[in-house]
């Protein structure tokens, strides 16, 4: 398979240790241009998935990042520096944060530290200073424009997080969850349409 | 790999540094969009210190706006908007796509709102009318998480953590850890 992508506005390629589904849709290797982590199957993209213009996968060496197949992921701006899932069938939207890892150390003097190597260093990576916290998307999950999801996130499939909204902590499985912090709106059934009435077949 | 083609040897990628923009040793503006909208006239419109990183940064600076930034500091994809003046210690963190805006771009009144629309567009031919502005102050050691928005008259103390997604209007007092919408103090858990 090749490595570039036609039409590219910008002159990179898919890294080798990214592993793209059947079907599935990379916009520009612009996204990948942040990404140096070391494993063998460092981003997997699912069957029929699509990664669009306004990604950014800034990943760390051991870096894992998953996206389910038929996900489609519009603008994210990832930070992970361990493992970051996505599952099946989710819609991701602009300007979306994801992050497993603060990477800045809370405490100023080593903070500090980390930003006179960061200023030192060839080519100007932060080196993560703290642990990572592993972030878990389920499927059909919808997150809108402008959410900040932070470390050690879990979301429960089919849930849906309003635009802007920070998610801290956990958000159960089918439900509206917004705000900042996201708290719960309200709970969908698995079996309502879109007016709210239930299926009865 | 993906192959970064970034020099981080020179001031700024995109070129010659526009006139009253000065940085100090070993710091870097990466990002053609650096001075897209930059209009600033004053001799010092824009000086950054020491070993600074300003990495896809929009510095949106007015014909009167002042910013200032230390050494060390390390801003990814922020916007900064400066009509007046915007001070930032040295350390600061500020992460992807968050704002600093020392002015309310546009007035409050309604009647004035209209003049201003009007100075805007393509049939513009009066100057626009004033717009309020306050003087936006950020401490050493700040930690800006990402798409926060820091807004006009807001001063923020030495070692502050302003979460992800916080719209601060209001003065943070130094070691405070803020988050939300508007941003308040987070409960010490």
């Amino acid at each position: 398979m090749s490595r570039t992508i036609p039409g590219d506005w910008h002159n990179g390629y898919i890294p080798n240790n990214a592993v793209v589904g059947d079907g599935a849709y990379v916009q520009t290797s612009w996204s990948f241009q942040l990404c140096r982590s070391r494993r063998d199957q460092a981003i997997t993209l699912g069957e029929n998935s699509s990664v669009y213009m306004r990604c950014m996968f800034d990943m760390g060496v051991e870096a894992q990042l998953i996206v389910g197949a038929y996900s489609q992921v519009n603008g994210l701006w990832l930070i992970c520096d361990q493992s970051v899932t996505i599952g099946t069938h989710c819609l991701v939207s602009w300007n979306v944060v994801m992050m497993d890892n603060f990477r800045a150390p809370e405490d100023i003097p080593s903070r500090r530290r980390m930003l006179e190597e960061f200023a030192a260093g060839r080519d100007r990576r932060l080196t993560p200073a703290i642990k990572p916290r592993p972030v878990v998307i389920g499927n059909n999950v919808w997150i809108n424009f402008d959410c900040c999801i932070l470390p050690g996130v879990r979301i429960g499939d089919g849930s849906i997080i309003g635009a802007r909204s920070v998610v801290d902590g956990e958000i159960p499985p089918y439900c509206i969850a917004a705000g900042n912090p996201a708290r719960i709106i309200r709970f969908l059934s698995e079996k309502e349409d879109s007016l709210g009435r239930h299926n009865q077949t | 790999m993906s192959t970064p083609s970034v020099d981080w040897m020179t001031p700024w990628d995109g070129g010659t540094l526009p006139g009253g923009v000065h940085v100090g040793e070993n710091t870097c503006i990466i990002g053609k969009a650096a001075f897209r909208r930059f209009r600033g006239q004053l001799a010092d419109a824009l000086v950054i210190g020491d070993q600074a990183t300003m990495d896809g940064v929009q510095f949106s600076v007015g014909p009167a706006g002042r910013i200032t930034i230390g050494s060390f500091c390390c801003f990814t994809g922020a916007v900064l908007m400066c009509e007046l003046s915007i001070s930032i210690g040295s350390y600061v963190l500020i992460g992807w796509n968050a704002v600093i805006a020392d002015s309310d771009f546009h007035p409050i009144a309604p009647a004035e709102r209209i003049l201003d629309a009007v100075a805007c567009s393509p049939a513009a031919r009066e100057p626009r009318p004033k717009v309020l502005t306050a003087a936006v102050v950020i401490e050493d050691d700040v930690w800006i998480g990402p798409n926060a928005t820091i807004f006009k008259g807001v001063h923020i103390g030495r070692g502050a953590w302003i979460g992800p997604g916080s719209v601060v209007t209001r003065n943070v007092a130094p070691g405070t850890r803020v988050a939300g919408n508007p941003a308040r103090p987070m409960e010490e858990s």
